[in-house]
């Protein structure tokens, strides 16, 4: 009797977090959307922001959303892919553990130290400033965990036949890497590479004041200058606005970039779902 | 005849647990060596020293040598790419990239020899005719190979690792996973290779050894028992372990 009441306690515990975990999500979104959802229309995605975001839209804040986060991959990827193939193929078996280690180490670092460090090292030693360059380095180094990590899973499901099938045919392990391991872990790189930057779409903190300024410019010409971004834009209208128009543009905005985030997951849940669907077959 | 492998007093570790015991062997040139023994025993794992696939696995570690002509295989100096590329193999299951039937063909040869680009057509052709699988699939060469049956794959393996042009092909259980039909298209495929080719090839089957080898090793529990030619170890064996085993296919090492 008394196990069948424990079982009862454990099942409704267990029920009734998992209730509230989703009807946190759902209570978030839900707000966002009503909230955001009276200022979207196509003039607000397309046109610049006006008078400090009361009005206007938000075209260069998503469109430095996308710079920011576009060069952090272009940036993150290469170093991420050939570290993780170091570590894989090259690394000798007792130093995996403490490689891994490092890697998980560095993704504990608040994003606050990476955007402190950032900009020390390239807005001052290398003379970069607040500019969106700066931005993608510190992004870069965020994302380079989750990235690496995700490269290194998809190289390791590989199956070992395909690996064998190459070195029996004579393959050196550089051409191994690009005729097998590389094409045969593709769609899990892209993956890894998109859960990274949908991460870094959302950071604040390591980008506010090193990469972006609230208003006044609108695409960068250079390397050193700063951009505006979504996120950014979302956290001063908050803070700043009397005006109720410039709250539901805070809102907008966030929508904007949840929607973002989430098309960036959804898209790596779909390449992932292609792969198990060829390791099947 | 000087033989093509000469192997020394191997013994072969992974880890704690010793998979090869003392084996003193020699294989010739050209002959279609077949290697028996109960499952466990280590014949793949001879085979694999052959080619170094062995390697890879956590553990390894082999005492002993083995020789390819006259170059002692686990020197440090061997570039193992070029041994494979020499020494060819076919798997158990076969192993087909998720590519169109032309390219796995190639898979080897165009990261091997990729300035005889010009030839590459013709390599198909040639080595998809040497396992009787041209006819079958000359129409669709640029179809996925992931459609072929298990029978047509094994096959297409087999030209992928040819198209190499290697000396050797080793082959470990290649039929085990296959039906009947493709299992003797891949014994006469043997048959017709050798000569020009040296082939060693693994089986649990006792009759697949018989009609196809010209050498026999029988190996069991890690140690070699006996060697010789396929006609007298059938008909004649000289050790009571291998007489038991071809009886009862059990043996007692």
């Amino acid at each position: 009797m008394r196990r069948d009441l424990k079982e009862v306690i454990f099942f409704s515990a267990c029920i009734i977090t998992t209730v509230t975990a989703i009807s946190l999500l759902f209570i978030i979104l839900s707000a966002i959307l009503v909230r955001g959802l009276p200022a979207i229309n196509l003039e607000f995605l397309t046109t610049e922001s006006k008078e400090f975001g009361q009005n206007g839209g938000i075209l260069y804040q998503t469109m430095g959303t996308f710079i920011l986060i576009g060069m952090a991959g272009i940036l993150a990827f290469p170093i991420a892919l050939g570290s993780a193939v170091y570590q894989t193929e090259y690394l000798s078996l007792s130093l995996r553990g403490t490689a891994d280690l490092l890697v998980y180490a560095l993704n504990a670092v608040p994003t606050i130290i990476f955007g402190l460090f950032g900009y020390m090292f390239f807005g001052v030693f290398l003379k970069l400033g607040v500019s969106w360059l700066t931005g993608s380095f510190i992004l870069a180094i965020m994302v380079l965990p989750t990235v690496l990590v995700s490269i290194k899973e998809a190289i390791e499901s590989i199956p070992f036949k395909y690996l064998e099938a190459g070195l029996a045919l004579g393959l050196t392990q550089e051409r191994l890497v690009r005729a097998v391991i590389i094409p045969q872990s593709i769609h899990g790189m892209v993956t890894g590479l998109l859960l990274g930057l949908a991460r870094a779409a959302g950071e604040t903190a390591a980008i506010m004041f090193t990469a972006t300024t609230f208003s006044g410019v609108l695409l960068p010409a250079s390397f050193r200058e700063p951009v505006t971004s979504l996120q950014t834009h979302i956290l001063i209208l908050a803070q700043e606005a009397i005006n109720p128009r410039a709250l539901t543009n805070a809102w907008g905005a966030a929508l904007v970039l949840v929607a973002l985030i989430m098309l960036m997951s959804l898209g790596s849940m779909l390449i992932r779902a292609t792969i198990t669907h060829e390791a099947e077959r | 005849m000087k033989p093509l492998f000469t192997l020394k007093d191997v013994s072969l570790y992974y880890g704690e647990s010793q998979v090869l015991k003392n084996i003193s062997l020699t294989i010739d040139k050209g002959k279609v060596t077949s290697i028996i023994g109960p499952s466990g025993a280590g014949k793949s794992t001879i085979l694999r020293t052959l080619n170094r696939m062995n390697d890879r696995i956590p553990g390894f570690q082999l005492s002993g040598e083995v020789f390819f002509d006259d170059e002692n295989l686990y020197n440090n100096g061997t570039k193992v790419h070029l041994l494979r590329q020499n020494v060819g193999m076919v798997f158990q299951k076969p192993c087909i990239f998720p590519k169109s039937i032309y390219d796995n063909v190639l898979f080897g040869v165009r990261h091997l020899y990729s300035r005889r680009k010009h030839e590459f057509s013709q390599i198909v052709e040639e080595t998809l005719k040497a396992v009787s699988l041209w006819d079958e699939v000359k129409d669709k060469l640029n179809q996925s190979a992931l459609e072929l049956s298990q029978g047509q794959q094994q096959r297409l393996s087999i030209a992928r690792a040819l198209a190499v042009e290697p000396r050797v092909l080793l082959m470990d259980e290649p039929t085990s996973s296959l039906d009947p039909t493709s299992t003797c298209a891949i014994e006469e495929l043997v048959g017709r290779l050798s000569g020009n080719l040296t082939i060693v090839i693994v089986t649990h089957k006792l009759d697949q050894a018989k009609k196809i080898a010209d050498d026999v090793v029988f190996i069991c529990e890690g140690k070699l028992i006996e060697h010789g030619r396929s006609e007298n170890i059938f008909s004649n064996p000289s050790q009571q372990q291998t007489k038991d085993y071809l009886k009862w296919h059990l043996c007692k090492c």
